[in-house]
């Protein structure tokens, strides 16, 4: 049985269909840590509350879709709308993070690196009370996937598209395209631009770089901010997402991922969180390929994230790029 | 003074005592107050005794996670697999799902097998996250845990379903005994429903004052194993790690045994506390026993009682839940919700703020099963103002520990 299994599952249809499902979900793992790893890379602090806000975010970005998308929209009008959706809840939840850094995580700085984990532990479940409370007055179901955001989905991201043998979503190459943005957008800041050149040498030496007579308060800032900005834009590329949805759930479910990723890349490399989104993505692709067809099990490729994980630490305890001084606390 | 220790001894409990005194005292006092003139407002701010059973094996499960995250530095993450173990033990031992116990086992030897299955566990996840230390090391127990969690829900041999979880199931039909196996005179039943009633200077003891009582005996052994073992020379070397890890090595002490013994302690009375809150409540669900928010809760509670203070878990608990109570419908203890209601009367509550909003609308949108939303916020502020916790705060005011300070307060200095 699984000799017969294993040659249909390297056929080219079957595989090519599971490298794209695994770039996609891939993409979306990308997406859910960049901002967590930027965040860490920097600051050391590991943000709890980072789930919430790409709940925050899948919600905003559905409340906006919702508003403006009616039923005769035109697909490639919803598809602008999204694009402006997007745009719109990062520069939301970018000035939520500004506003979270300057009035509660800068007053923590020195103190030991678990407060922080505290903190941000403590606005999470500030965070999720307020939206059940918000999703209360509307009369929307905390604990569902909100349908009306999902129905905004043009109708031809829901088809499948042939690539050859191989026949894949549009919604996977959708968010393949999506993370790739994000990815590139983020090396580009990084690496091209002098605020990115300002985080780098922040991440290395924050003293010494404020001796060099950077801000490095003001570039904290800015780091926070930007990383829940793309928590949100995570969010609101979720809400489209029929297997996340936009739930109050959708928290737990991201910054557990988040973690795993952020984690076996190694804190603080975005190289590294490139890396490991890619192997969790394609571990989680390949196993429920396997344990849909095959062997019936379905917490299954949940717990493969965390085998990646406890393995991962096991053999190279400071992650697959890690340096093991960066955030060495 | 050869005949005087166990005066010393009680001189130097003395803030114990007073604790466990004020503890046994609630349930009588509270079933007083409800029926007294101030009955409403009982109701309203006091937490039910049930909620108090809670607060006990909780309290228990907070304690064991400040044992090993605040004593040693460690940040245990994951500890809610050994709750859930514990938890999931007796329940299936009950079920005669466990070889070799049947459903007849005693509940006190369930105790011990969960506790005992959860140390085995603590040294194998131990022995792999030892090699990490901070933040790696909380990440590697959590994503142990979560396998576990993942696991167990998926796992149908434990309960029918197994998502809901388990419940014990008619082959055990009587209440779980906390007291001395095999001998009835010593052992009474807990539980809600079949918890044993007890006659006692002619009022009766509620199956759930029994519970509280039982439940507290057994929590209250554990506290005191596990403040020994702080005290001994066992529990220095846990704080010398934390204080400076390495130079604990350079003296000599082998850390990593240190560290692997104490995960393992904290993991058995974990899995005891696991044991209790089963045996009360008679089910368990991943969610209440194997889900990171679970450690979760015990990290609240560590932190609002003063993290690395052991006795200020259970204080921070209580804290905890009777916010919690006061603060949301959820709790049977009636909190503001019920009373606002009474206080304000019906008319009061019918008229309209702005639009179609009415007062009763409000506060019931603000009040009713929001408690995470105040929790959370208390939470936020303690962390910023209030960083050492309850009794950590207290300890820096009276400079020592309480234990110790109280009682050269109330019974002038030591003659030592």
């Amino acid at each position: 049985m699984i000799v017969e299994a294993l040659a249909e599952f390297l056929t080219l249809g079957e595989l090519g269909g599971v490298i794209v499902n695994g770039l996609a979900k891939s993409a979306l793992y990308v997406m859910i840590a960049s901002g967590l790893t930027l965040i860490f890379g920097l600051m050391g602090v590991l943000n709890f509350a980072h789930g919430s806000l790409t709940m925050v975010g899948a919600y905003l970005g559905g409340l906006l879709m919702v508003v403006t998308v009616t039923g005769g929209t035109a697909p490639l009008t919803r598809l602008g709308l999204f694009f402006v959706a997007i745009v719109v809840v990062f520069a939301l939840l970018t000035m939520l993070g500004g506003a979270i850094e300057t009035t509660i995580i800068r007053p923590l700085y020195d103190r030991p690196p678990i407060y922080q984990i505290l903190l941000t532990f403590g606005l999470t479940l500030v965070i999720e009370e307020v939206v059940r409370i918000v999703l209360g007055v509307y009369g929307l179901q905390p604990l569902s996937d909100w349908q009306a955001a999902l129905a905004t989905k043009p109708q031809f991201l829901r088809e499948p598209v042939a690539l050859g043998p191989v026949s894949v979503g549009w919604m996977s190459l959708f968010q393949i395209l999506l993370g790739t943005i994000t990815v590139v957008g983020i090396w580009a800041f990084l690496t091209k631009t002098r605020y990115g050149l300002y985080i780098r040498a922040g991440s290395e030496d924050a003293e010494m770089a404020s001796a060099l007579g950077i801000d490095v308060r003001q570039v904290f800032t800015v780091v926070f901010a930007l990383g829940i900005g793309l928590a949100g834009a995570a969010g609101t590329l979720l809400m489209w997402d029929p297997t996340w949805g936009a739930s109050v759930p959708l928290a737990a479910e991201t910054l557990l991922p988040a973690f795993i990723v952020v984690i076996v890349g190694g804190l603080g490399t975005f190289r590294g969180t490139v890396v490991a989104a890619l192997v969790v993505g394609m571990a989680d692709a390949v196993t429920t390929w396997w344990f849909q067809n095959v062997i019936e099990f379905t917490g299954l490729p949940e717990l493969v994230l965390f085998l990646v994980l406890v393995v991962t630490l096991i053999v190279r305890p400071q992650g697959l790029f890690g340096v093991e001084e960066v955030g060495g606390h | 003074m050869e005949t005087g220790w166990p005066r010393e001894y009680l001189r130097d409990h003395t803030a114990h005592i007073l604790v466990i005194a004020l503890l046994a005292l609630y349930p009588p006092v509270y079933h007083t107050l409800l029926n007294s003139a101030v009955s409403a407002e009982t109701q309203m701010l006091l937490p039910t005794v049930e909620t108090m059973v809670g607060v006990l094996y909780f309290g228990l499960f907070a304690i064991s996670f400040d044992f090993i995250s605040g004593y040693t530095g460690y940040l245990s993450f994951g500890h809610a697999v050994f709750y859930g173990t514990g938890a999931y033990t007796v329940i299936l031992i009950a079920n005669g799902k466990l070889p070799l116990l049947g459903p007849g086992t005693p509940f006190m030897l369930s105790l011990l097998v969960g506790g005992l299955i959860a140390v085995v566990l603590a040294v194998l996840v131990g022995l792999v996250s030892f090699r990490l230390s901070g933040v790696y090391f909380a990440m590697i127990t959590l994503g142990f845990a979560q396998v576990f969690y993942v696991f167990v829900r998926g796992w149908d041999y434990v309960a029918t379903n197994p998502r809901d979880g388990p419940a014990v199931g008619p082959s055990h039909a009587e209440g779980f005994q906390i007291g001395v196996p095999g001998i009835d005179q010593l052992s009474l039943s807990i539980g809600v429903l079949t918890g044993d009633e007890v006659a006692l200077l002619g009022s009766t003891l509620s199956g759930t004052e029994v519970s509280y009582y039982m439940i507290g005996l057994v929590v209250l052994a554990c506290y005191f194993a596990m403040q020994r073992i702080i005290h001994s020379p066992f529990g220095r070397v846990m704080l010398a790690i934390r204080e400076n890890e390495e130079r604990a090595v350079a003296i000599g002490y082998n850390t990593y045994l240190y560290k692997l013994g104490a995960f393992a302690i904290s993991g058995f009375f974990a899995a005891v506390a696991g044991g209790l809150f089963a045996g009360f409540k008679r089910s368990a669900s991943p969610e209440n026993s194997f889900y990171f928010l679970v450690t979760g809760d015990a990290l609240l509670a560590s932190i609002i009682g003063g993290f690395g203070t052991l006795a200020g878990s259970l204080y921070g608990h209580l804290f905890d839940e009777t916010v919690r109570e006061f603060l949301s419908k959820a709790g049977q203890g009636g909190g503001l919700l019920p009373y606002l209601r009474a206080l304000l009367g019906q008319e009061t509550l019918d008229a309209t703020l702005v639009g179609e909003t009415t007062i009763g609308g409000l506060i019931d949108l603000l009040l009713n099963g929001h408690a995470s939303l105040y929790v959370g916020i208390v939470f936020v502020l303690f962390v910023l103002y209030v960083p050492d916790g309850l009794l950590g705060t207290l300890r820096a005011r009276v400079g020592g520990t309480f234990a110790e300070a109280l009682p050269a307060k109330v019974w002038g200095e030591s003659d030592q």
